[in-house]
């Protein structure tokens, strides 16, 4: 497990025998929340802001500590422009000299998950449990996803980083919702239902019930903490103390204004178009539900008309079988019709699994965002009177 | 904002380079802006820095406006780097390598200068001058930006300066050289400007930590802050009103100019809009549920076929 490399850095002042203690070597802690450190936060904004509406990934790298998972740092993915072989080796390699080259600068080389951004919290696709899967089984469950989920309505930046590594955490950050002046980051990784399906690829529906897995059951969201290091944290009472502006060299007199006074951002009051969108995204996917749906039921008719076709031709031998032994001959055998009709294979449920896991994202959203609008009705009603 | 205690220096404009003679139109004055991820990734390099460096160094990456009068600095990297008294020596096959990987992801930005920390400003500041100018592409000045870890400016603030150089003294060694004061800002996206927030409200907490704020909360911290200013205001005004405050014109006139701001909607209009929008919310919301219950009975009968 790759977490045993401990980082030289001076920060930590750690005994041997602490950190040996702390760090979870052998992977039996469970994940229990995750605690970011304000730079990643920041780094992992600039970077889905910046390619919206694209989605984008990156690597978080970081260190877990006594069940909770420490991201200290993070670095960006090149996008994929071509689905081909060349592309994977290099985002491969691309991945090896960063790491290498953060080592040199005592950055945390330790991977802990990656992070995604999505549009407006359409973040449960294929691609995503791929990737995720190929985390948590490399990384022991011990890596997260973060979803960072953006919204641009308006240039407003949604951005979902869905990290699921089993160990790996991965951050869904919501931008759309931190246009509006909120940060939506998320961090998920798989449950062990779910790991346990995946691994045999087979998602039929005795399966899922073995593993007692439904939409609900996939993610395991883990809580977030963000945490400053102490010169950051002078930086921000710096920032804070706008007493000391210099005018810019522009002549006229305009209030400059400190980075860090109230964000009315929340405040604002066209509330429309994000229900618009979140509603548009949730009917495509009630519709690809239903498409899924209709996939299922017309395989269940085929194996319903194969076993009745098979069922008829096992009673037709039966019936030349008792009429040979009336006339003295040998009974045919009954197994080559059971080889003959071969029944339809199961479609696999991942899909319809994966839609509804979507669809109750969606409307939990809707929710969510409700709330809070109600709130701001009523505020607006009273500024009228 | 500048993040930075007054000075009383003089923000020349930058002279042409030696190299080219080009001479930068002089239409606007050089200014730079810095994205608060810079600030926050050298603090985080100082802070994992070998046991005996001082100081650490990386480059500036961002982009330049066209006549390039404004630079923008987005991102940085650390590079590694060796002071003793005698000499100094960056890594510079290391920069280049880290270069090529940010450009992968990045292709708009450009090298645009470099960062050290640490307030004052030596030979070896000249001589790395020196070597990041013929980096970024002539005709352009590199830019150095230095941030006071230190903290022993008078404000104990953690000083953030923008500077250029310019040759100075009778030979053209690259160790003579003056480094002029460039104004800087602060500048952010919207996005960013909530991921600020959540930082900034950890700074008061004593383990430096805050989790993630829902919706609501937000909307109750934005609405308090609102209600604190309106208090502030109706008191200043029944103060005035009384007698104890002398009345400022411009204060009133000002406070008047905001309050017009509210729009006058007729009141019939307004409860029409008003009921409308109140009941798409509310029918919204209500599907909304309905789907999750509908969702809900679903996965419990699919655990029972």
């Amino acid at each position: 497990m790759t977490s045993s490399g401990t980082p030289s850095t001076t920060k930590e002042t750690l005994s041997n025998v602490n950190v040996t203690a702390a760090l979870d070597v052998e992977g039996n802690v469970p994940l229990k929340s995750v605690q970011i450190d304000g730079l990643v936060v920041l780094k992992i904004i600039k970077h889905c802001r910046e390619f919206f509406p694209n989605p984008v990934t990156g690597q978080l790298l970081g260190l877990d500590v006594n069940g909770v998972l420490e991201v200290t740092n993070c670095f960006p993915f090149p996008g994929s422009k071509a689905d081909d072989e060349n592309e994977l080796v290099d985002g491969a390699r691309y991945q090896v000299d960063m790491m290498r080259c953060l080592r040199e600068v005592n950055v945390d080389n330790n991977t802990v998950g990656w992070y995604q951004s999505t549009y407006l919290g359409s973040f449960v696709t294929h691609k995503l449990i791929e990737t995720q899967y190929n985390y948590q089984q490399t990384f022991n469950n011990k890596s997260v996803v973060i979803v960072h989920g953006m919204l641009d309505i308006k240039q407003y930046l949604n951005i979902f980083c869905l990290n699921q590594f089993l160990p790996a955490n991965f951050f869904s950050l919501d931008v759309s919702r931190s246009t509006h002046g909120n940060l939506s980051l998320r961090a998920f990784r798989f449950s062990q239902a779910f790991m346990e399906a995946q691994k045999e690829s087979k998602f039929t529906t005795e399966s899922l019930i073995k593993n007692k897995l439904t939409f609900s059951n996939i993610f395991e969201e883990l809580p977030i903490t963000v945490k400053n290091s102490h010169l950051m944290t002078a930086l921000l009472h710096s920032l804070d103390d706008y007493e000391h502006i210099i005018p810019k060299t522009t002549l006229d007199k305009e209030t400059v204004v400190s980075p860090l006074s109230p964000n009315f951002d929340t405040l604002e009051l066209s509330l429309d178009p994000y229900i618009e969108k979140n509603l548009e995204f949730l009917l495509e996917a009630v519709e690809e539900h239903t498409q899924e749906q209709n996939t299922y039921t017309f395989w269940q008719r085929n194996v319903g008309r194969e076993q009745a076709k098979m069922q008829s031709a096992l009673q037709k031998r039966k019936q030349e079988n008792s009429s040979r032994q009336a006339s003295g001959l040998e009974p045919l055998p009954e197994d080559d019709i059971l080889k003959m009709y071969k029944l339809p294979a199961e479609p696999s449920r991942l899909d319809s699994l994966l839609i509804t896991a979507q669809i109750n994202n969606y409307c939990k959203q809707l929710n969510q965002y409700s709330g809070p609008t109600l709130g701001k009705f009523f505020m607006a009603g009273e500024l009228q009177k | 904002m500048s993040i930075d205690a007054a000075t009383s220096a003089l923000h020349l404009s930058f002279p042409p380079t030696t190299a080219t003679g080009f001479v930068v139109p002089q239409s606007r004055s050089f200014t730079v802006s810095v994205n608060p991820v810079v600030l926050f990734s050298v603090l985080d390099h100082y802070l994992r820095r070998q046991e005996k460096q001082h100081r650490v160094i990386g480059t500036l990456l961002g982009v330049r406006s066209e006549d390039g009068s404004e630079v923008e600095v987005r991102n940085c990297f650390p590079v590694s780097h060796d002071e003793t008294d005698n000499q100094v020596a960056v890594d510079m096959e290391y920069h280049r390598n880290m270069f090529e990987l940010h450009k992968k992801v990045n292709a708009k930005e450009v090298i645009v200068g470099w960062y050290a920390t640490g307030s004052n400003l030596n030979q070896w500041n000249a001589l790395i001058q020196d070597f990041y100018s013929r980096e970024v592409m002539p005709p352009f000045q590199a830019i150095h930006l230095t941030m006071d870890t230190d903290l022993k400016n008078d404000d104990k603030l953690l000083g953030v300066k923008t500077y250029v150089s310019a040759p100075i003294g009778i030979s053209a060694k690259p160790e003579n050289c003056l480094f002029l004061p460039v104004p800087c800002d602060v500048k952010y996206f919207d996005a960013e400007r909530s991921g600020l927030d959540l930082l900034a409200s950890a700074k008061n907490d004593t383990d430096r930590s805050t989790s993630l704020f829902s919706d609501m909360d937000n909307l109750e911290k934005t609405i308090k802050a609102v209600f604190e200013m309106l208090e502030r205001v109706t008191d200043y005004v029944n103060k005035v009103l009384d007698g104890s405050i002398p009345a400022d014109n411009t204060i009133g006139r000002f406070l008047m100019d905001t309050i017009s701001v509210v729009p006058k909607i007729d009141k019939v209009e307004f409860e029409k809009m008003f009921n409308g929008h109140l009941q798409d919310l509310l029918m919204v919301s209500y599907l909304a549920n309905m789907t999750r219950t509908q969702l809900a009975i679903a996965e419990r009968l699919q655990l029972l076929v």
